[in-house]
């Protein structure tokens, strides 16, 4: 699904240069439940945001679906975007004027689904999230678990074919970090595609293969199964 | 979609109420002034247009040469419309229109009445509905008279008048005028309003007579056939004009001199007339308009509604950094920038629908002070005119882009991974947010300083010394008084202790013209006088003496002259110098009297020469009685019983010659109101835009304000860094101000002889009222932020 080499990315100020990601090259398979782990600073969302097409490299090659992408313009990238990624983050990042609900159908509006079949595929997932109940519910009347159970659920409304997470248990306690890892490896069991960043070994455990990242670079990869 | 736009949109505003209300306040005063606006002009342009053959209706008009100089007249005499309808081809008909009044009596009750004489041809040419009476021969007959509807209702309680009588004076006594027709009442936007028309008396000698050519008192106005080509007309109407008066002109010309020209008739149309101020509405003709006033009224309203959008750009820009966290959240689930463009634009557009629905209640609101300030008549029910609603929808449409897209596309351009990781901010140094805030604070202050202006011209024309006294003073018309019989007058009314004094003079303002020994030619008021006027005045007697009973020449031969008169006249010593009335059979008069200038005039024009007589001839028309002060009442009382005993078959009227002085400067007290409402609907809007922009930079800066007090700034400290920024901005704005405000002020004042001078504590008294007022609104939020618990900020972020 995923195939990048010798990827770079060098943040610039007017007075700092800052490489984040320095020739990085690996690949994800179909299916497969991906961790990347590193210390602050390490380019680990860097990488996650250049994968979620939400940014560009400024060299290297970047294969999504065997189709180079490392070059595509906003507007191909917002469609490629939005059939077939979903993003968890660490803040959660709901919209606060809306409600739960409204979140979670915020993709299929933009991917032009009609009314009816929104409202079916929207309580279908929120159901699947245990979160149907609290569906008018704005943002900050959840708690942090809640929230992220609803980011979830809007990241796979959509069935995306890869779900990139940035930290998802980051502000949650370890009931909370739990089920949402919990959420994730049905997902990936159910054949979504997860790249995941985060500092935590335990949730890193959930996943099939831990990338080590340091100064922009793989140091090393675990197989765990 | 469009559903999730309109709930994120409105919840918005819901949960920003601050920010609401000042957007929705400003653009709704914004598009309430620009419908004022639209509605004014609209009227303006619609002037006149309501009779039928409209395009073919043109007043006879004439330039001439005098002396180098161009003169335009819009008056001609009894002859210019006969004569050329008889004699140019291409010429319908035409109709002489002359403004006048009349005594009508009611009763006992004797009132002077305005109205209009005209031909009978009156209502083919133009468009004026009757209810009743035959538009071809209501007004053949010599006493008849067409009245309106609401003259009708006054004097008969009824629009069924016809056949009814109405008493007219004619020379003492009153004659019986047969009711013809009744008219309905003349629209608002019509240059000729009549209550009253009566048939144009012309003998058969005036018809005849040439030198009516030259006797200028009338609006003349003909009509064109269809077919029939402008400059075509206009060339044979010169050329008969020359033909026919051509002898009459020399004539003329060596009885009474002068360097003039024949002159040249032309034809105006008569839908130019309402708008034009050199060849305007007058003699019959009203609410004459000036194009000037159109501007500066839209520009005021252009000024208030792009201040009101500015209001709305910056805000909204600066408060992106709020919503940059949704822009991204959008553009990560899949939202393209044109779809967030669309989103942003439907925001604006709902705050543009508030405001505009806003903006026709306070139009509703506020049409009767806006008739009174803009010397209009406008009803609501103009709103409703398709032409004007086609205009509002295109203001609004435009007032929503213009304030929308900025933002939108600025918004809209923020970058996902930019916003999602609480690292955004705006960058750079807002250059645009802070020349929009200096543009605003710039017509503000420019609008203050105006209004300063204004204010102190105006304080001066109506305080200034005139240079006698014209307090307690009370004017009573009586037309066409004899010498002899205002004595008798004068004498009844001094029994009365309130009266300190009376006098008589000529009614209005005379003027004419006479040669001093070496024949320089002086124009000059003319004013008749008797022995009291320049005493009960208190006017400086420079030279010679006043007026006497005691020198019987007084009242033949003496003449007192005013300073001005003496300079243009060149004299050393005035006394005993003698005056020429060269055209009047050679009469020669003797100074015997120099006053001080003083302001006879209102001050709107340059004391001139003036010259007082006591000429028997000439007949009295005022009478100015000095009363005690305080004695108002009882002194009117007073004088009305006496006036009715002496006059009974004449109309009182009475004015306080301060009273009549002030209203002389009706125009400028308009306009000091109209540039006072401006200055403050600009200053409150800016600065509500200001506060706005003050609450979110302390939001923006709360971190900062936290580390400032943790190291132990205090909080005069922290509100000065606050409020600093924003004062810049202001002072910027005055710096340009400033001297526009000058230039602009300058060029008005120099419509006045005389003025004020543009002191620098009038420009320093505004600088400090705009700071003050910016001030207060920045250190409100400023004090209040500074005054947080810095811990509270810290741990938040």
């Amino acid at each position: 699904m995923i195939k990048i080499s010798d990827l770079e990315k060098v943040y610039r100020t007017e007075e700092v240069e800052t490489v984040a990601l320095n020739k990085l090259s690996f690949e994800v398979k179909d299916g497969e439940f991906v961790a990347v782990m590193g210390p602050s600073g390490c380019g680990k969302s860097t990488l996650l945001n250049i994968l979620g097409l939400l940014d560009d490299p400024d060299a290297g090659s970047f294969l999504f679906n065997q189709i180079e992408v490392a070059h595509f313009n906003e507007r191909k990238r917002a469609d490629l975007r939005k059939h077939n990624i979903g993003f968890v983050f660490q803040s959660f990042n709901l919209i606060d004027e809306l409600t739960v609900f409204e979140n979670v159908e915020l993709p299929l509006i933009y991917t032009g689904v009609k009314t009816a079949e929104r409202k079916k595929r929207v309580e279908e997932v929120l159901d699947k999230v245990q979160i149907m109940h609290r569906r008018n519910h704005y943002p900050q009347q959840l708690s942090g678990g809640q929230q992220q159970r609803v980011a979830v659920a809007r990241a796979v409304v959509n069935h995306p074919k890869l779900i990139l997470a940035d930290e998802p248990t980051g502000n949650l306690d370890s009931n909370n970090g739990n089920e949402v890892m919990q959420l994730l490896t049905e997902l990936n069991e159910q054949g979504t595609t997860i790249v995941m960043v985060t500092h935590s070994e335990h949730d890193a455990r959930y996943s099939h293969r831990i990338i080590r990242m340091l100064d922009g670079q793989t140091v090393t990869e675990n197989i765990l199964i | 979609m469009f559903k999730n736009y309109l709930t994120i949109a409105w919840r918005n505003l819901k949960r920003n109420k601050i920010y609401a209300f000042i957007n929705i306040a400003g653009l709704s005063i914004g598009l309430a002034c620009a419908m004022l606006i639209l509605l004014y002009v609209k009227d303006e342009v619609s002037f006149d247009r309501f009779h039928n053959n409209v395009g073919n209706i043109y007043r006879i008009v004439s330039k001439n040469k005098y002396n180098g100089q161009e003169y335009k007249s819009t008056n001609t005499g009894f002859l210019q419309g006969s004569r050329f309808t008889q004699n140019v081809p291409g010429i319908k008909t035409f109709v002489r229109v002359q403004s006048g009044a009349e005594d009508i009596k009611t009763g006992t009750d004797v009132q002077s009445q305005d109205l209009l004489y005209v031909d009978s041809s009156f209502f083919n040419v133009f468009t004026f509905p009757l209810i009743a009476g035959n538009p071809q021969t209501c007004l053949k007959e010599p006493r008849s008279i067409v009245i309106s509807e609401d003259m009708a209702k006054k004097q008969f309680g009824t629009t069924d008048a016809v056949g009814k009588v109405i008493m007219i004076k004619e020379d003492s006594a009153f004659q019986p005028y047969k009711v013809t027709a009744v008219a309905r009442r003349s629209p608002q936007n019509s240059s000729i309003r009549f209550e009253a028309l009566l048939p144009f008396k012309e003998s058969a000698d005036d018809a005849r007579n040439n030198d009516n050519w030259y006797n200028f008192f009338l609006n003349t106005f003909v009509v064109l056939q269809p077919s029939a080509n402008l400059n075509t007309v206009n060339t044979e109407i010169q050329k008969f004009y020359v033909r026919d008066a051509g002898q009459t002109f020399k004539e003329m010309t060596e009885k009474y001199g002068g360097g003039g020209t024949m002159g040249e008739y032309f034809l105006q149309p008569y839908i130019d007339i309402h708008m034009n101020p050199e060849l305007g509405a007058q003699n019959g003709m009203v609410n004459g308009s000036n194009p000037t006033y159109a501007y500066i009224l839209s520009g005021i309203a252009l000024f208030v509604l792009l201040i009101a959008c500015i209001n709305f750009i910056n805000l909204t820009v600066a408060r992106s950094v709020k919503r940059a966290k949704e822009i991204g959240i959008r553009k990560v689930v899949g939202g393209e920038r044109k779809q967030l463009i669309l989103q942003f634009l439907g925001e604006s557009f709902l705050l543009c629908t508030i405001s505009f629905l806003m903006a026709i209640w306070l139009v509703i609101l506020v049409l009767p002070l806006f008739n009174n300030l803009a010397n209009k008549a406008l009803a609501i029910s103009y709103l409703l005119d398709a032409k004007l609603v086609g205009g509002y929808i295109i203001l609004y449409l435009l007032t929503g882009i213009l304030a929308g897209f900025y933002p939108a596309l600025v918004l809209s351009g923020y970058k996902p991974v930019d916003t999602l990781y609480s690292r955004f901010n705006i960058k750079g140094k807002n250059y645009l947010q802070k020349s929009l805030v200096v543009l605003q604070f710039t017509l503000a202050s420019f609008l203050i300083i105006a209004t300063f202006t204004i204010y102190t011209q105006f304080n001066y024309l109506t305080t200034e010394d005139l240079g006698y006294d014209d307090s307690n003073l009370v004017i009573l018309h009586k037309d066409r008084l004899k010498h002899t019989d205002a004595a008798l007058f004068k004498n009844e009314l001094l029994k009365n202790s309130n009266i300190l004094g009376v006098s008589a003079k000529n009614g209005g303002q005379w003027g004419t013209a006479a040669r001093n020994a070496i024949d320089t030619t002086i124009q000059f008021a003319y004013e008749t006088v008797d022995e009291h006027y320049i005493p009960l005045l208190k006017i400086p007697l420079l030279q010679g003496r006043n007026f006497s009973k005691d020198f019987p020449a007084d009242s033949t031969q003496s003449v007192i002259v005013n300073e001005s008169f003496v300079k243009k006249a060149g004299w050393k010593t005035p006394i005993g110098q003698t005056v020429n009335f060269w055209y009047n059979n050679n009469e020669t008069y003797t100074v015997i009297g120099v006053v001080k200038d003083y302001h006879f005039a209102s001050l709107n024009q340059k004391i001139g020469p003036q010259l007082f007589t006591m000429k028997n001839d000439n007949m009295y028309g005022d009478y100015y009685v000095k009363i005690k002060p305080g004695s108002a009442t009882a002194s009117l009382k007073w004088l009305r019983s006496k006036f009715k005993e002496f006059y009974p078959l004449s109309p009182y009227t009475y004015k306080f010659k301060d009273d009549d002085n002030k209203r002389a400067y009706d125009d400028v007290a308009k306009w000091k109101q109209i540039m006072l409402f401006s200055a403050f609907l600009t200053i409150f809007i800016s600065c509500i835009g200001l506060f706005g922009l003050s609450v979110l930079s302390a939001e923006k800066r709360t971190k900062e304000i936290g580390i400032r007090k943790v190291l132990g700034a205090s909080v005069n400290n922290v509100a000065a860094i606050l409020s600093k920024d924003f004062l810049k901005l202001v002072a910027i704005a005055l710096i340009v101000a400033v001297p526009a405000a000058y230039m602009a002020g300058d060029k008005w004042l120099q419509n006045y002889p005389y003025r004020i001078t543009q002191s620098w504590w009038l420009f320093a008294g505004a600088a400090l009222l705009v700071i003050m007022i910016a001030l207060i609104t920045v250190s409100f939020q400023a004090i209040k932020a500074a005054m947080a618990n810095p811990v509270k900020s810290l741990r938040t972020e």
